[in-house]
Protein backbone atom coordinates (compact mmCIF):
# COMPACT_ATOMS: atom_id res chain seq x y z
CA UNK A 1 0.00 0.00 0.00
CA UNK A 2 0.93 3.25 -1.00
CA UNK A 3 0.78 6.36 0.69
CA UNK A 4 1.93 8.91 -1.64
CA UNK A 5 -0.95 7.51 -3.86
CA UNK A 6 -3.99 7.79 -0.95
CA UNK A 7 -3.19 10.73 1.85
CA UNK A 8 -4.77 9.43 5.16
CA UNK A 9 -8.12 11.52 5.34
CA UNK A 10 -8.75 12.78 9.06
CA UNK A 11 -11.20 10.07 9.92
CA UNK A 12 -8.94 7.99 9.59
CA UNK A 13 -6.49 9.76 12.12
CA UNK A 14 -9.75 10.59 14.48
CA UNK A 15 -11.10 7.05 14.26
CA UNK A 16 -7.34 6.28 15.84
CA UNK A 17 -7.47 8.93 18.33
CA UNK A 18 -11.17 8.29 19.48
CA UNK A 19 -10.39 4.34 19.78
CA UNK A 20 -7.16 4.75 21.64
CA UNK A 21 -9.49 7.10 24.61
CA UNK A 22 -12.87 5.09 24.18
CA UNK A 23 -11.12 1.55 24.32
CA UNK A 24 -10.03 2.11 27.82
CA UNK A 25 -12.97 3.62 29.05
CA UNK A 26 -15.22 0.63 28.14
CA UNK A 27 -12.59 -1.44 29.74
CA UNK A 28 -12.95 0.17 32.80
CA UNK A 29 -16.88 0.59 32.64
CA UNK A 30 -16.64 -3.57 31.45
CA UNK A 31 -14.46 -4.66 34.47
CA UNK A 32 -16.98 -2.19 37.23
CA UNK A 33 -19.85 -3.82 35.34
CA UNK A 34 -18.45 -7.18 36.32
CA UNK A 35 -17.08 -6.78 39.68
CA UNK A 36 -20.69 -4.97 40.63
CA UNK A 37 -22.62 -8.19 39.08
CA UNK A 38 -20.00 -10.94 40.85
CA UNK A 39 -19.68 -9.14 44.18
CA UNK A 40 -23.22 -7.89 44.88
CA UNK A 41 -25.56 -10.63 44.06
CA UNK A 42 -26.33 -11.05 47.79
CA UNK A 43 -29.00 -8.16 48.24
CA UNK A 44 -28.71 -8.87 52.03
CA UNK A 45 -25.28 -7.19 52.04
CA UNK A 46 -26.69 -3.84 51.52
CA UNK A 47 -23.71 -0.56 51.91
CA UNK A 48 -25.27 0.44 54.89
CA UNK A 49 -21.93 -0.29 56.19
CA UNK A 50 -20.11 2.01 53.98
CA UNK A 51 -19.91 5.23 55.15
CA UNK A 52 -17.44 8.01 53.77
CA UNK A 53 -17.72 11.99 53.44
CA UNK A 54 -20.16 11.40 50.63
CA UNK A 55 -22.68 10.18 53.38
CA UNK A 56 -21.61 12.10 55.81
CA UNK A 57 -24.63 14.58 56.10
CA UNK A 58 -26.98 12.19 55.82
CA UNK A 59 -26.76 7.73 55.25
CA UNK A 60 -29.82 6.80 53.49
CA UNK A 61 -32.07 4.29 54.74
CA UNK A 62 -34.72 2.30 53.45
CA UNK A 63 -37.20 3.09 55.38
CA UNK A 64 -37.17 6.69 54.51
CA UNK A 65 -39.31 8.15 52.13
CA UNK A 66 -38.55 9.41 48.64
CA UNK A 67 -38.52 13.17 49.63
CA UNK A 68 -36.01 12.58 52.33
CA UNK A 69 -34.10 10.59 50.17
CA UNK A 70 -33.80 13.42 47.70
CA UNK A 71 -33.10 15.69 50.32
CA UNK A 72 -30.37 13.77 51.85
CA UNK A 73 -28.88 12.93 48.50
CA UNK A 74 -28.61 16.67 48.03
CA UNK A 75 -26.74 17.44 51.19
CA UNK A 76 -24.59 14.74 50.81
CA UNK A 77 -23.60 16.35 47.36
CA UNK A 78 -23.27 19.12 48.56
CA UNK A 79 -20.77 18.74 51.29
CA UNK A 80 -18.91 16.03 48.75
CA UNK A 81 -18.78 18.92 46.28
CA UNK A 82 -17.46 21.43 48.65
CA UNK A 83 -14.75 18.90 49.97
CA UNK A 84 -13.51 18.51 46.16
CA UNK A 85 -13.27 22.56 46.01
CA UNK A 86 -11.33 23.09 48.84
CA UNK A 87 -9.32 19.54 47.78
CA UNK A 88 -8.69 21.66 44.40
CA UNK A 89 -8.19 25.03 45.77
CA UNK A 90 -5.37 23.24 48.06
CA UNK A 91 -3.45 21.89 45.10
CA UNK A 92 -4.02 24.94 43.35
CA UNK A 93 -2.30 26.64 45.75
CA UNK A 94 0.29 24.13 46.13
CA UNK A 95 1.02 24.45 42.60
CA UNK A 96 1.18 28.11 42.85
CA UNK A 97 3.89 27.27 45.65
CA UNK A 98 5.65 25.29 43.39
CA UNK A 99 5.53 22.30 45.51
CA UNK A 100 6.17 19.81 42.65
CA UNK A 101 7.85 17.12 44.84
CA UNK A 102 5.86 17.07 47.61
CA UNK A 103 2.94 17.03 45.18
CA UNK A 104 4.81 13.88 43.18
CA UNK A 105 5.02 12.11 46.55
CA UNK A 106 1.66 12.66 47.20
CA UNK A 107 0.78 10.97 44.39
CA UNK A 108 2.83 7.98 44.54
CA UNK A 109 1.53 7.58 47.71
CA UNK A 110 -1.72 8.01 47.17
CA UNK A 111 -1.54 5.50 44.55
CA UNK A 112 0.08 3.03 46.91
CA UNK A 113 -2.86 3.39 49.16
CA UNK A 114 -5.93 2.85 46.38
CA UNK A 115 -3.79 -0.14 45.02
CA UNK A 116 -2.90 -1.71 48.12
CA UNK A 117 -5.68 -1.05 50.21
CA UNK A 118 -8.61 -0.83 48.01
CA UNK A 119 -7.14 -3.27 45.70
CA UNK A 120 -6.89 -5.81 48.72
CA UNK A 121 -9.89 -5.25 49.45
CA UNK A 122 -11.56 -6.08 46.24
CA UNK A 123 -9.21 -9.39 45.65
CA UNK A 124 -10.31 -10.17 49.14
CA UNK A 125 -13.93 -10.32 48.53
CA UNK A 126 -13.39 -12.04 45.21
CA UNK A 127 -11.19 -14.88 46.95
CA UNK A 128 -13.95 -14.89 49.57
CA UNK A 129 -16.81 -14.99 46.90
CA UNK A 130 -15.01 -17.84 44.64
CA UNK A 131 -13.07 -19.63 48.52
CA UNK A 132 -10.04 -19.58 46.16
CA UNK A 133 -7.50 -21.60 48.07
CA UNK A 134 -4.67 -18.82 48.29
CA UNK A 135 -2.65 -18.84 51.39
CA UNK A 136 -1.56 -15.40 52.91
CA UNK A 137 1.77 -15.34 52.54
CA UNK A 138 1.26 -15.58 48.88
CA UNK A 139 -1.15 -12.85 48.39
CA UNK A 140 0.32 -10.47 50.40
CA UNK A 141 3.62 -11.08 48.28
CA UNK A 142 1.23 -10.71 45.47
CA UNK A 143 -0.48 -7.85 46.81
CA UNK A 144 3.03 -5.81 47.59
CA UNK A 145 4.46 -6.64 43.99
CA UNK A 146 1.46 -5.05 42.32
CA UNK A 147 1.38 -2.70 44.68
CA UNK A 148 5.00 -0.96 44.24
CA UNK A 149 5.28 -1.44 40.96
CA UNK A 150 1.62 0.33 40.17
CA UNK A 151 3.47 3.09 42.34
CA UNK A 152 5.95 3.39 39.61
CA UNK A 153 4.03 3.39 36.98
CA UNK A 154 2.35 6.13 38.26
CA UNK A 155 5.41 8.17 39.66
CA UNK A 156 8.12 7.40 36.97
CA UNK A 157 7.56 9.41 33.72
CA UNK A 158 9.14 7.25 31.32
CA UNK A 159 7.61 3.99 32.24
CA UNK A 160 6.42 1.55 29.75
CA UNK A 161 3.26 2.80 28.27
CA UNK A 162 1.30 -0.36 28.21
CA UNK A 163 1.62 -1.01 32.12
CA UNK A 164 0.84 2.53 33.02
CA UNK A 165 -2.30 2.92 31.10
CA UNK A 166 -2.97 -0.80 32.38
CA UNK A 167 -2.63 0.67 36.10
CA UNK A 168 -4.40 3.60 35.51
CA UNK A 169 -7.16 1.54 34.28
CA UNK A 170 -7.03 -0.42 37.50
CA UNK A 171 -7.10 2.24 39.87
CA UNK A 172 -10.28 4.28 38.27
CA UNK A 173 -12.02 0.35 38.39
CA UNK A 174 -11.10 0.59 42.10
CA UNK A 175 -12.13 3.55 42.74
CA UNK A 176 -15.34 3.79 40.48
CA UNK A 177 -16.31 0.23 42.60
CA UNK A 178 -16.50 1.52 45.79
CA UNK A 179 -17.94 4.34 44.91
CA UNK A 180 -20.98 2.35 43.74
CA UNK A 181 -21.27 1.06 47.24
CA UNK A 182 -23.06 4.56 48.13
CA UNK A 183 -26.77 4.88 49.01
CA UNK A 184 -28.54 4.88 45.30
CA UNK A 185 -30.05 8.02 45.45
CA UNK A 186 -26.75 9.71 46.98
CA UNK A 187 -25.34 8.83 43.58
CA UNK A 188 -27.29 10.05 41.08
CA UNK A 189 -27.59 13.51 42.73
CA UNK A 190 -23.93 13.51 43.39
CA UNK A 191 -23.20 12.29 39.51
CA UNK A 192 -25.37 15.52 38.32
CA UNK A 193 -23.60 17.69 40.76
CA UNK A 194 -20.19 16.92 40.07
CA UNK A 195 -20.99 17.48 36.17
CA UNK A 196 -22.34 20.74 37.40
CA UNK A 197 -19.26 21.11 39.37
CA UNK A 198 -17.06 20.75 36.57
CA UNK A 199 -18.61 22.83 34.33
CA UNK A 200 -17.95 25.35 36.49
CA UNK A 201 -14.66 24.55 37.20
CA UNK A 202 -13.01 24.05 33.98
CA UNK A 203 -14.80 27.13 32.52
CA UNK A 204 -15.52 29.74 34.88
CA UNK A 205 -12.57 32.60 35.09
CA UNK A 206 -12.41 31.63 38.49
CA UNK A 207 -12.67 27.83 38.51
CA UNK A 208 -9.81 26.13 40.04
CA UNK A 209 -8.95 23.59 37.51
CA UNK A 210 -9.16 26.38 35.05
CA UNK A 211 -6.29 29.04 37.53
CA UNK A 212 -4.38 25.55 37.61
CA UNK A 213 -4.41 25.09 33.50
CA UNK A 214 -3.41 28.66 33.34
CA UNK A 215 -0.44 28.91 35.78
CA UNK A 216 0.54 25.32 33.91
CA UNK A 217 0.79 27.27 30.78
CA UNK A 218 2.00 30.40 32.04
CA UNK A 219 5.38 28.35 33.17
CA UNK A 220 5.39 25.93 30.89
CA UNK A 221 4.70 22.93 33.07
CA UNK A 222 2.51 20.26 33.13
CA UNK A 223 0.60 19.35 35.97
CA UNK A 224 1.37 16.30 38.12
CA UNK A 225 -1.51 14.15 37.97
CA UNK A 226 -3.30 11.05 37.20
CA UNK A 227 -4.21 11.33 33.58
CA UNK A 228 -4.57 8.92 31.33
CA UNK A 229 -2.83 9.60 27.91
CA UNK A 230 -3.80 7.45 24.62
CA UNK A 231 -0.42 6.28 23.16
CA UNK A 232 0.62 9.16 20.83
CA UNK A 233 0.53 8.59 17.05
CA UNK A 234 4.01 8.49 15.14
CA UNK A 235 3.34 9.19 11.92
CA UNK A 236 6.03 9.91 9.16
CA UNK A 237 4.92 12.56 8.27
CA UNK A 238 6.01 14.49 11.85
CA UNK A 239 2.99 15.58 12.23
CA UNK A 240 3.49 14.59 15.45
CA UNK A 241 5.69 17.57 15.74
CA UNK A 242 3.06 19.56 15.03
CA UNK A 243 1.17 18.82 18.04
CA UNK A 244 4.08 19.46 19.99
CA UNK A 245 3.98 22.71 20.07
CA UNK A 246 0.57 23.63 21.11
CA UNK A 247 0.25 25.04 24.51
CA UNK A 248 -2.96 25.46 24.81
CA UNK A 249 -3.62 21.96 25.33
CA UNK A 250 -2.13 21.59 28.96
CA UNK A 251 -4.49 23.28 30.61
CA UNK A 252 -7.02 20.79 29.74
CA UNK A 253 -4.93 18.47 31.98
CA UNK A 254 -5.51 20.34 34.85
CA UNK A 255 -9.02 20.75 34.49
CA UNK A 256 -8.72 17.09 34.70
CA UNK A 257 -6.47 17.61 38.13
CA UNK A 258 -9.90 18.27 39.88
CA UNK A 259 -11.82 15.66 39.16
CA UNK A 260 -9.27 13.50 40.54
CA UNK A 261 -9.12 14.75 43.31
CA UNK A 262 -12.75 14.40 43.83
CA UNK A 263 -12.49 10.83 42.88
CA UNK A 264 -9.09 10.17 45.39
CA UNK A 265 -10.73 11.64 48.41
CA UNK A 266 -14.16 9.93 48.57
CA UNK A 267 -12.27 6.86 47.53
CA UNK A 268 -9.83 7.39 50.73
CA UNK A 269 -12.93 8.52 53.00
CA UNK A 270 -14.56 4.99 52.41
CA UNK A 271 -12.99 3.93 55.13
CA UNK A 272 -14.29 6.09 57.46
CA UNK A 273 -11.27 8.44 58.29
CA UNK A 274 -11.80 11.78 57.06
CA UNK A 275 -8.27 12.56 57.40
CA UNK A 276 -7.37 15.78 55.69
CA UNK A 277 -4.06 14.25 54.81
CA UNK A 278 -5.34 11.31 53.24
CA UNK A 279 -7.45 13.53 50.74
CA UNK A 280 -4.31 15.29 50.01
CA UNK A 281 -2.31 11.99 49.09
CA UNK A 282 -4.77 11.42 46.38
CA UNK A 283 -4.50 15.05 44.79
CA UNK A 284 -0.77 15.22 44.60
CA UNK A 285 0.32 15.96 41.26
CA UNK A 286 2.87 14.52 39.69
CA UNK A 287 4.81 16.84 37.56
CA UNK A 288 7.62 15.95 34.77
CA UNK A 289 9.14 18.44 32.75
CA UNK A 290 9.28 16.71 29.24
CA UNK A 291 10.14 18.23 25.95
CA UNK A 292 10.60 14.95 24.18
CA UNK A 293 7.76 13.29 22.73
CA UNK A 294 6.22 10.72 25.19
CA UNK A 295 5.93 12.46 28.31
CA UNK A 296 3.21 10.72 30.93
CA UNK A 297 2.24 13.32 33.00
CA UNK A 298 -0.09 11.62 35.07
CA UNK A 299 -2.63 14.02 36.53
CA UNK A 300 -5.63 12.52 38.79
CA UNK A 301 -7.97 15.38 36.74
CA UNK A 302 -11.06 15.16 34.84
CA UNK A 303 -11.48 17.17 31.62
CA UNK A 304 -10.17 15.89 28.23
CA UNK A 305 -7.47 17.63 25.90
CA UNK A 306 -4.42 17.20 24.32
CA UNK A 307 -1.38 16.42 25.56
CA UNK A 308 2.10 18.21 24.83
CA UNK A 309 2.68 15.28 22.45
CA UNK A 310 -0.69 15.62 20.99
CA UNK A 311 -2.32 12.40 21.96
CA UNK A 312 -5.97 12.48 24.38
CA UNK A 313 -5.38 12.80 27.86
CA UNK A 314 -8.22 12.04 29.61
CA UNK A 315 -8.53 12.49 33.28
CA UNK A 316 -8.83 9.44 35.92
CA UNK A 317 -11.92 11.14 37.19
CA UNK A 318 -13.52 10.97 34.35
CA UNK A 319 -12.96 7.20 33.86
CA UNK A 320 -14.00 7.38 37.37
CA UNK A 321 -17.65 8.77 37.22
CA UNK A 322 -18.45 6.95 33.76
CA UNK A 323 -17.88 3.63 35.41
CA UNK A 324 -19.78 4.56 38.71
CA UNK A 325 -22.43 5.58 36.30
CA UNK A 326 -22.47 2.21 34.38
CA UNK A 327 -21.81 -0.10 37.39
CA UNK A 328 -24.74 1.52 39.29
CA UNK A 329 -26.40 0.65 36.55
CA UNK A 330 -25.45 -2.23 36.53
CA UNK A 331 -26.65 -2.94 40.20
CA UNK A 332 -30.73 -2.61 38.91
CA UNK A 333 -30.30 -4.68 35.37
CA UNK A 334 -28.33 -5.44 32.48
CA UNK A 335 -30.43 -3.35 30.21
CA UNK A 336 -29.56 0.02 32.00
CA UNK A 337 -26.02 -0.31 31.39
CA UNK A 338 -26.70 -1.33 27.53
CA UNK A 339 -28.42 2.11 27.49
CA UNK A 340 -25.99 3.89 30.07
CA UNK A 341 -23.09 2.59 28.29
CA UNK A 342 -24.09 3.73 25.32
CA UNK A 343 -25.01 7.38 26.53
CA UNK A 344 -21.41 7.37 28.03
CA UNK A 345 -19.81 6.76 24.64
CA UNK A 346 -22.05 9.47 22.41
CA UNK A 347 -20.79 11.75 25.90
CA UNK A 348 -17.30 11.23 24.97
CA UNK A 349 -17.55 11.31 21.08
CA UNK A 350 -19.32 14.80 21.44
CA UNK A 351 -16.97 15.83 23.72
CA UNK A 352 -13.87 14.81 21.83
CA UNK A 353 -15.39 16.34 19.10
CA UNK A 354 -16.12 19.67 21.10
CA UNK A 355 -12.87 19.59 21.58
CA UNK A 356 -11.72 19.78 18.24
CA UNK A 357 -13.91 22.62 17.43
CA UNK A 358 -12.94 24.62 21.01
CA UNK A 359 -8.99 24.15 21.29
CA UNK A 360 -8.82 24.38 24.78
CA UNK A 361 -9.43 21.77 27.62
CA UNK A 362 -13.15 20.97 28.41
CA UNK A 363 -15.04 19.60 31.05
CA UNK A 364 -15.25 15.52 30.06
CA UNK A 365 -17.93 15.06 32.65
CA UNK A 366 -20.91 17.09 31.68
CA UNK A 367 -22.18 15.84 28.37
CA UNK A 368 -21.78 12.29 29.33
CA UNK A 369 -22.65 12.60 32.82
CA UNK A 370 -25.67 14.04 31.86
CA UNK A 371 -26.46 11.91 28.93
CA UNK A 372 -26.18 8.70 31.31
CA UNK A 373 -28.48 9.75 33.92
CA UNK A 374 -31.80 10.65 31.42
CA UNK A 375 -31.03 7.36 29.57
CA UNK A 376 -30.73 5.55 32.94
CA UNK A 377 -34.25 6.99 34.00
CA UNK A 378 -35.63 6.47 30.67
CA UNK A 379 -34.29 2.61 30.36
CA UNK A 380 -35.88 2.29 33.55
CA UNK A 381 -39.08 3.97 33.51
CA UNK A 382 -40.18 3.74 30.22
CA UNK A 383 -38.10 0.95 28.02
CA UNK A 384 -38.06 -1.78 30.46
CA UNK A 385 -41.77 -2.30 30.74
CA UNK A 386 -42.02 -2.02 26.33
CA UNK A 387 -39.36 -4.49 26.86
CA UNK A 388 -40.41 -6.74 29.37
CA UNK A 389 -43.50 -7.16 27.93
CA UNK A 390 -42.84 -7.70 24.28
CA UNK A 391 -40.54 -10.03 25.15
CA UNK A 392 -43.04 -12.15 27.49
CA UNK A 393 -45.99 -11.50 24.32
CA UNK A 394 -43.02 -12.92 22.21
CA UNK A 395 -43.15 -10.35 19.86
CA UNK A 396 -40.22 -9.40 18.62
CA UNK A 397 -38.99 -6.75 16.05
CA UNK B 1 -7.86 17.78 18.40
CA UNK B 2 -5.22 19.42 16.22
CA UNK B 3 -6.71 22.37 14.07
CA UNK B 4 -3.08 21.59 11.87
CA UNK B 5 -4.88 19.24 9.37
CA UNK B 6 -5.59 21.70 6.84
CA UNK B 7 -2.29 22.13 6.26
CA UNK B 8 -1.46 18.63 6.91
CA UNK B 9 1.68 17.70 4.72
CA UNK B 10 -0.23 14.23 4.46
CA UNK B 11 -2.66 15.73 2.62
CA UNK B 12 -0.23 17.02 0.48
CA UNK B 13 -0.55 14.79 -3.06
CA UNK B 14 3.41 14.33 -3.45
CA UNK B 15 5.05 13.10 -0.36
CA UNK B 16 8.91 12.20 0.03
CA UNK B 17 9.39 9.65 2.32
CA UNK B 18 11.71 11.24 4.39
CA UNK B 19 10.55 12.54 7.74
CA UNK B 20 9.96 16.71 7.54
CA UNK B 21 13.01 18.16 8.68
CA UNK B 22 11.49 20.15 11.46
CA UNK B 23 12.09 22.83 14.04
CA UNK B 24 11.86 21.17 17.01
CA UNK B 25 15.15 20.44 18.37
CA UNK B 26 13.84 16.98 19.99
CA UNK B 27 16.35 14.62 18.77
CA UNK B 28 13.38 11.76 19.28
CA UNK B 29 11.02 12.89 16.66
CA UNK B 30 13.74 13.43 14.29
CA UNK B 31 15.14 9.93 14.55
CA UNK B 32 12.05 8.40 12.76
CA UNK B 33 14.11 5.98 10.55
CA UNK B 34 13.82 2.38 10.71
CA UNK B 35 17.32 1.37 11.15
CA UNK B 36 17.74 2.36 14.63
CA UNK B 37 16.72 0.09 16.78
CA UNK B 38 15.27 0.97 20.25
CA UNK B 39 16.39 -0.41 23.90
CA UNK B 40 12.43 -0.46 24.81
CA UNK B 41 9.21 -1.93 23.67
CA UNK B 42 7.76 1.37 23.23
CA UNK B 43 10.00 2.38 20.61
CA UNK B 44 10.66 5.96 19.26
CA UNK B 45 8.60 6.75 22.26
CA UNK B 46 10.63 5.15 25.19
CA UNK B 47 13.97 5.75 26.49
CA UNK B 48 17.46 6.13 24.89
CA UNK B 49 19.87 4.14 25.04
CA UNK B 50 22.17 6.14 27.77
CA UNK B 51 18.91 6.58 29.90
CA UNK B 52 17.19 2.96 29.40
CA UNK B 53 21.06 1.58 30.97
CA UNK B 54 20.01 3.62 34.08
CA UNK B 55 16.54 2.21 34.34
CA UNK B 56 17.29 -1.16 34.02
CA UNK B 57 19.91 -1.12 36.61
CA UNK B 58 17.74 0.14 39.05
CA UNK B 59 14.69 -2.21 38.30
CA UNK B 60 17.06 -4.76 38.45
CA UNK B 61 18.17 -3.68 41.73
CA UNK B 62 14.68 -2.66 42.91
CA UNK B 63 13.44 -6.09 42.66
CA UNK B 64 15.51 -7.85 45.27
CA UNK B 65 13.06 -5.98 47.53
CA UNK B 66 10.81 -9.35 46.95
CA UNK B 67 9.44 -7.71 43.78
CA UNK B 68 9.66 -10.30 41.03
CA UNK B 69 6.94 -8.49 38.78
CA UNK B 70 9.32 -5.29 38.94
CA UNK B 71 11.89 -7.70 37.05
CA UNK B 72 8.80 -8.97 35.03
CA UNK B 73 7.96 -5.93 34.14
CA UNK B 74 11.82 -4.64 32.99
CA UNK B 75 12.05 -7.51 30.96
CA UNK B 76 8.87 -6.83 29.39
CA UNK B 77 9.74 -2.89 29.04
CA UNK B 78 13.43 -3.95 27.84
CA UNK B 79 11.91 -6.82 25.41
CA UNK B 80 14.00 -5.49 22.08
CA UNK B 81 17.04 -5.82 24.34
CA UNK B 82 16.34 -9.63 24.61
CA UNK B 83 15.70 -9.83 21.08
CA UNK B 84 18.63 -8.12 19.60
CA UNK B 85 20.77 -10.31 21.41
CA UNK B 86 23.99 -8.35 19.74
CA UNK B 87 22.66 -5.02 20.95
CA UNK B 88 22.84 -3.42 24.07
CA UNK B 89 25.23 -5.26 25.74
CA UNK B 90 24.86 -2.85 29.17
CA UNK B 91 21.34 -3.24 28.85
CA UNK B 92 21.50 -6.69 28.33
CA UNK B 93 22.98 -7.46 31.22
CA UNK B 94 20.61 -6.63 33.35
CA UNK B 95 17.44 -7.63 31.60
CA UNK B 96 19.07 -10.89 31.65
CA UNK B 97 19.51 -11.13 35.13
CA UNK B 98 16.08 -10.01 35.78
CA UNK B 99 14.46 -12.60 33.65
CA UNK B 100 16.46 -15.61 36.03
CA UNK B 101 15.61 -13.87 39.12
CA UNK B 102 11.91 -13.36 37.73
CA UNK B 103 11.40 -17.11 36.53
CA UNK B 104 13.43 -18.67 39.83
CA UNK B 105 11.50 -16.48 42.12
CA UNK B 106 8.30 -17.57 39.96
CA UNK B 107 8.92 -20.99 40.93
CA UNK B 108 9.69 -21.34 44.23
CA UNK B 109 6.62 -19.12 44.83
CA UNK B 110 4.24 -21.06 42.68
CA UNK B 111 5.03 -24.63 44.11
CA UNK B 112 4.75 -23.11 47.50
CA UNK B 113 1.50 -22.01 46.52
CA UNK B 114 0.26 -25.07 44.31
CA UNK B 115 1.76 -27.23 47.45
CA UNK B 116 -0.89 -25.40 49.94
CA UNK B 117 -3.54 -24.85 47.33
CA UNK B 118 -3.24 -28.75 46.20
CA UNK B 119 -2.05 -30.10 49.68
CA UNK B 120 -4.85 -28.52 51.12
CA UNK B 121 -6.23 -29.63 54.73
CA UNK B 122 -4.69 -32.98 54.38
CA UNK B 123 -0.98 -31.94 54.36
CA UNK B 124 -1.33 -28.90 56.97
CA UNK B 125 -3.68 -30.27 58.96
CA UNK B 126 -5.20 -27.60 61.00
CA UNK B 127 -2.05 -24.70 59.71
CA UNK B 128 -4.57 -24.88 56.85
CA UNK B 129 -7.19 -22.88 58.38
CA UNK B 130 -5.04 -20.62 59.52
CA UNK B 131 -2.89 -19.72 56.82
CA UNK B 132 -5.47 -19.83 53.89
CA UNK B 133 -6.90 -16.49 53.18
CA UNK B 134 -10.22 -16.07 53.57
CA UNK B 135 -10.50 -17.22 57.37
CA UNK B 136 -7.69 -14.90 57.39
CA UNK B 137 -9.83 -11.96 55.95
CA UNK B 138 -12.83 -12.67 58.04
CA UNK B 139 -10.35 -13.38 61.17
CA UNK B 140 -9.42 -9.56 60.48
CA UNK B 141 -12.51 -8.31 59.42
CA UNK B 142 -11.49 -7.30 55.59
CA UNK B 143 -14.27 -9.40 53.71
CA UNK B 144 -16.79 -6.99 54.87
CA UNK B 145 -16.17 -3.37 53.51
CA UNK B 146 -15.43 -1.89 57.02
Amino acid sequence: MDRNQRPRSILDSLGEELIAILTPVSICSFTVVLLVCILNSDPSSSSASFSSIATAAYSESDSDSSWDKFVGALLNSVVFVAAITVATFVLVLLFYLRCVKFLKFYMGFSAFIVLGNLGGEILVLLIDRFRFPIDSITFLILLFNFSVVGVFAVFMSKFSILITQGYLVWIGVLVAYFFTLLPEWTTWVLLVALALYDIAAVLLPVGPLRLLVEMAISRDEDIPALVYEARPVIRNDSRSVQRRVWREQRSSQNNANRNEVRVVESAEVEEEHVGSSERAEISVPLIDRRPEQAENSETFLEGIGLGSSGAIKLGLGDFIFYSVLVGRAAMYDLMTVYACYLAIIAGLGITLMLLSVYQKALPALPVSIMLGVVFYFLARLLLEVFVVQCSSNLVMF
Amino acid sequence: MEATRSDDPSLNPIRNRNPNPNPNPNPLSTIISSAQVWPTIDGPLGLTEEASVDYARRFYKFGFALLPWLWFVNCFYFWPVLRHSRAFPQIRNYVVRSAIGFSVFTALLSAWALTFSIGGEQLFGPLYDKLVMYNVADRLGLSGLA
